[in-house]
């Protein structure tokens, strides 16, 4: 009687590891999926970004200065350093050494931030957009095309910095809770989705980067 | 014919939820299943309203109610997204997430919760799209060109794409689920191969709607901003390009096309098998073809674009597109060989199955006819159009649902839909379904434009036959609804498996339980095996462990379910 209660008990306590096991499972599959899908809204603007390139006569079309990258190329360079941070610090935490994992997010945080501010500043300053009216030569008066390059500019980066500053925000978060020792041993899921959303903001910059300032 | 089973001896309708626990928040898979597909049967019901109007308005040449035009418009933009986007995608989600669990012998999707929050922002999105009639209807078409979308359509535009932004991310996170749920989620014994096809139809939908969605929602994020924000992306006159939109759009809405019909072939490959008696013909072609429609099907989005199109584009896109047929023509091959020496039952869900494989023929014959850059240069926005995408999206999908409704209520509700009726209900369907679209092809081939109200007088006769059936389709869809609401409460107990089906989803009672299963899952070798002695016995030792004790935990026949008769045999 003993001993078939305690099989049950084992074969519960086995049941719910499985389960636990699963749920972790899908959860990095989930993540995984997730991140190739989303990916592609950003491949959407810069899809858009090079054709409204191709139909203009000039890019970036006369009058307009191009973009200048030696800012954005140093915030770009600071969120590179924070992913390899973040990486890091997961890395400690997972050998338990919470101090560490600490010390690395803090610096990649603020690194993280600052490129926020950085990118804020660069939205805020562009060249505002020439309203200039053109006549073309059939007669017909039209506000300058020199709006584009401007406006597909700050699209993309806004929608680039929300995301960041989401994922920023959920990183504050698990950072905080992780420090008030919210979670158990060998529990790191929610900083490791953490670490996954961070360098998918990291990727998604550098493709915008390259097709904004290089291209 | 085969004989049909008969409930077990002493089978009853397992326990159903409560009705009010289908209006409530619940991270049930069989409950979001039933949420999702009576949310669309009720948008189908609206888009169906709507086709009612537009074929009133056809009834003659001129305009007969709507006024300049605008009303008509906004008719037919409505009901082309209603029916797309709020009742074939999210019932193919529905009756994923009820079937897909259970074939796979899971407890639930991977992500129920997940699940829930994918339902709930389906009714909201389609109340809001709705609401547009009070501030302005959208009139540019479920396409949504601009400068139409963004210069000439009311305030509802802007809802219409703030309600598509919604079901979109309800799309992503359902796709998400689906595929981890499969991957994932499989019980010990069934590798990729063994999995019912159905979930394979399943996961190649969801490959296309993470792959494509976001494009959608990209775009109509530029497009938001030049409603609203003052941008100009895709207004000629301030520098933009009209063709962003188009290829953006097409990008995702040509994959969105096999979104609709994908799961529909699933459910072919299911009802076909099972009520042939036969192992499905060729089920690793059908699973390739499945994936390789998903992945072919990114590369055609310019056939929608010929008349817009640089010429030297044309041509890799008319190649593209004529691939494509191939996986779809094996599909239509492998079922034809399943039913081949098979011992048919011609019960509804197989009439609908074949009906599919009829209409879709010859919507995938127009389809290449379109496919062809001469032709459809000529036939470019003409009824031709119309008839063609109705054949493959009504004749195709809208069949397969029917299919999907009466072979799988019996395990949703534990009751048998009524034979009479279905058969009723498939006879006038299927006529007046092809005297309302065939004639569509011919006024199209004469030239009689899509999306104006008004036309020449030479083509009333047809369209007065065209409407005419179209109402008698519309009236038909109400003796399935009957059927529906007519079963649920006095239609015969099914018993676990009506259909002597060796899918997983019939190896537990109906409907199935709290998490599904009781004690272990035990997937046959081949989920087609039908015909062979070893696919008998398991059939046989299933019908003994899935008595009455054993489902409902407890010897005896519950109080006041009716007694099991025999299914009507054919």
């Amino acid at each position: 009687m003993q001993s078939s209660r305690l099989g049950e008990a084992l074969d519960f306590e086995r049941e719910r590891r499985r389960e636990e096991e699963l749920k972790l499972r899908n959860a990095r599959t989930g993540i995984n999926v997730f991140q190739a899908s989303w990916i592609l809204t950003f491949f959407t603007l810069i899809i858009a970004n090079i054709q409204l390139r191709w139909s203009s006569p000039a890019w970036p079309p006369l009058g307009v200065e191009k973009l200048d990258a030696a800012l954005p190329t140093v915030a770009t360079v600071g969120l590179l350093v924070s992913s390899v941070l973040v990486r890091r610090g997961f890395r400690a935490i997972r050998h338990d050494d919470l101090k560490g994992f600490l010390v690395q997010w803090r610096v990649a945080l603020g690194l993280g931030a600052a490129f926020i501010a950085v990118m804020a500043y660069e939205w805020l300053t562009v060249t505002p957009a020439p309203q200039a009216r053109v006549t073309l030569a059939n007669g017909v008066e039209i506000t300058s095309v020199l709006t584009q390059y401007n406006a597909i500019f700050r699209v993309m980066t806004a929608f680039h910095a929300v995301h960041a500053l989401v994922i920023a925000v959920y990183m504050a978060v698990v950072y905080r809770n992780a420090a008030l020792g919210k979670y158990g041993r060998g529990d790191t899921w929610a900083l490791e989705a953490g670490a996954k959303l961070w360098y998918f903001v990291v990727i998604a910059w550098l493709l915008f980067y390259v097709v904004l300032y290089w291209l | 014919m085969a004989s049909v089973s008969v409930p077990l001896p002493g089978a009853q309708a397992a326990p159903r939820p409560k009705l009010g626990e289908y209006f409530r928040w619940s991270v049930d898979h069989k409950i979001i299943g039933v949420q999702y597909m009576v949310t669309a049967l009720v948008f189908f019901i609206i888009g169906g309203a709507l086709a009612m109007l537009i074929r009133l308005e056809l009834l003659t040449p001129g305009l007969d109610y709507s006024g300049t035009g605008s009303v008509y418009n906004s008719l037919f933009t409505m009901h082309a997204t209603v029916m797309i986007f709020l009742w074939i995608i999210p019932f193919w989600a529905g009756l994923g997430n009820y079937i897909v669990p259970l074939q796979l012998g899971a407890k639930d999707m991977a992500f129920p919760w997940l699940n829930a929050f994918a339902f709930w922002l389906i009714p909201p999105a389609g109340v809001l799209m709705l609401m547009g009639y009070f501030v302005g209807a959208p009139e540019a078409g479920w396409t949504s060109y601009p400068p139409l979308s963004v210069l000439f359509s009311g305030d509802g535009q802007t809802l219409w794409i703030i309600s598509l932004h919604i079901l979109g991310i309800s799309s992503i996170l359902g796709a998400i689920n689906f595929i981890v749920t499969i991957k994932n989620m499989r019980p010990e014994g069934m590798g990729w191969f063994q999995m019912p096809l159905f979930a394979w139809s399943q996961l190649a939908t969801s490959l296309i709607q993470i792959m494509g969605v976001p494009f959608l929602a990209g775009g109509l994020t530029l497009l938001l901003l030049d409603r609203v924000a003052g941008t100009a992306f895709f207004d000629p006159s301030r520098g933009g390009d009209v063709l962003v939109w188009q290829n953006i759009f097409w990008f995702y809405s040509h994959p969105a096309v096999y979104v609709m019909v994908l799961p529909g072939m699933g459910v072919l490959s299911e009802v076909i098998s099972v009520h042939s008696r036969k192992p499905v013909f060729g089920y690793k072609m059908i699973a390739f073809s499945s994936m390789g429609i998903a992945l072919v099907g990114f590369t055609v989005w310019a056939h929608h674009m010929f008349t817009s199109l640089s010429p030297e584009l044309r041509i890799p896109f008319m190649v593209t597109s004529f691939i494509i047929a191939i996986p779809t023509g094996i599909k239509i091959f492998s079922w034809i060989g399943t039913m081949w020496g098979g011992k048919i039952r011609f019960n509804s869900a197989m009439l609908f199955a074949v009906g599919f494989l009829s209409q879709f023929v010859i919507g995938g014959i127009s389809g290449m006819m379109l496919g062809a850059i001469p032709v459809d240069i000529h036939m470019h926005d003409t009824y031709f159009v119309v008839s063609h995408f109705h054949f493959v999206l009504y004749g195709g999908s809208v069949f397969a649902i029917y299919a999907a409704i009466y072979h799988w209520f019996p395990k949703v509700t534990g009751r048998l839909m009524d034979e009479g009726l279905g058969k009723l209900h498939f006879w006038v369907t299927y006529v007046s379904f092809f005297f309302t679209f065939f004639p569509q092809h011919l006024v199209g081939m004469q030239g009689m434009p899509r999306r104006v109200a008004e036309y020449a007088p030479e083509f009333q006769t047809l369209n007065v036959i065209i409407s005419l059936s179209a109402f008698v389709l519309g009236i038909s869809t109400f003796i399935i609804l009957y059927n529906m609401v007519w079963a649920v409460y006095r239609g015969k107990v099914s018993g676990p498996n009506p259909w002597r089906a060796l899918t997983l989803e019939w190896q537990t009672s109906s409907p199935p339980p709290a998490y599904n299963f009781k004690g272990e899952v035990i997937p046959f070798e081949d989920p087609y095996g039908y015909g062979s002695e070893a696919s008998k016995a398991y059939l046989d030792e299933m019908d003994t462990r899935l008595t009455p004790a054993n489902l409902l935990g407890k010897g005896g026949t519950a109080s006041g379910n009716p007694t099991p008769e025999p299914v009507a045999g054919d």
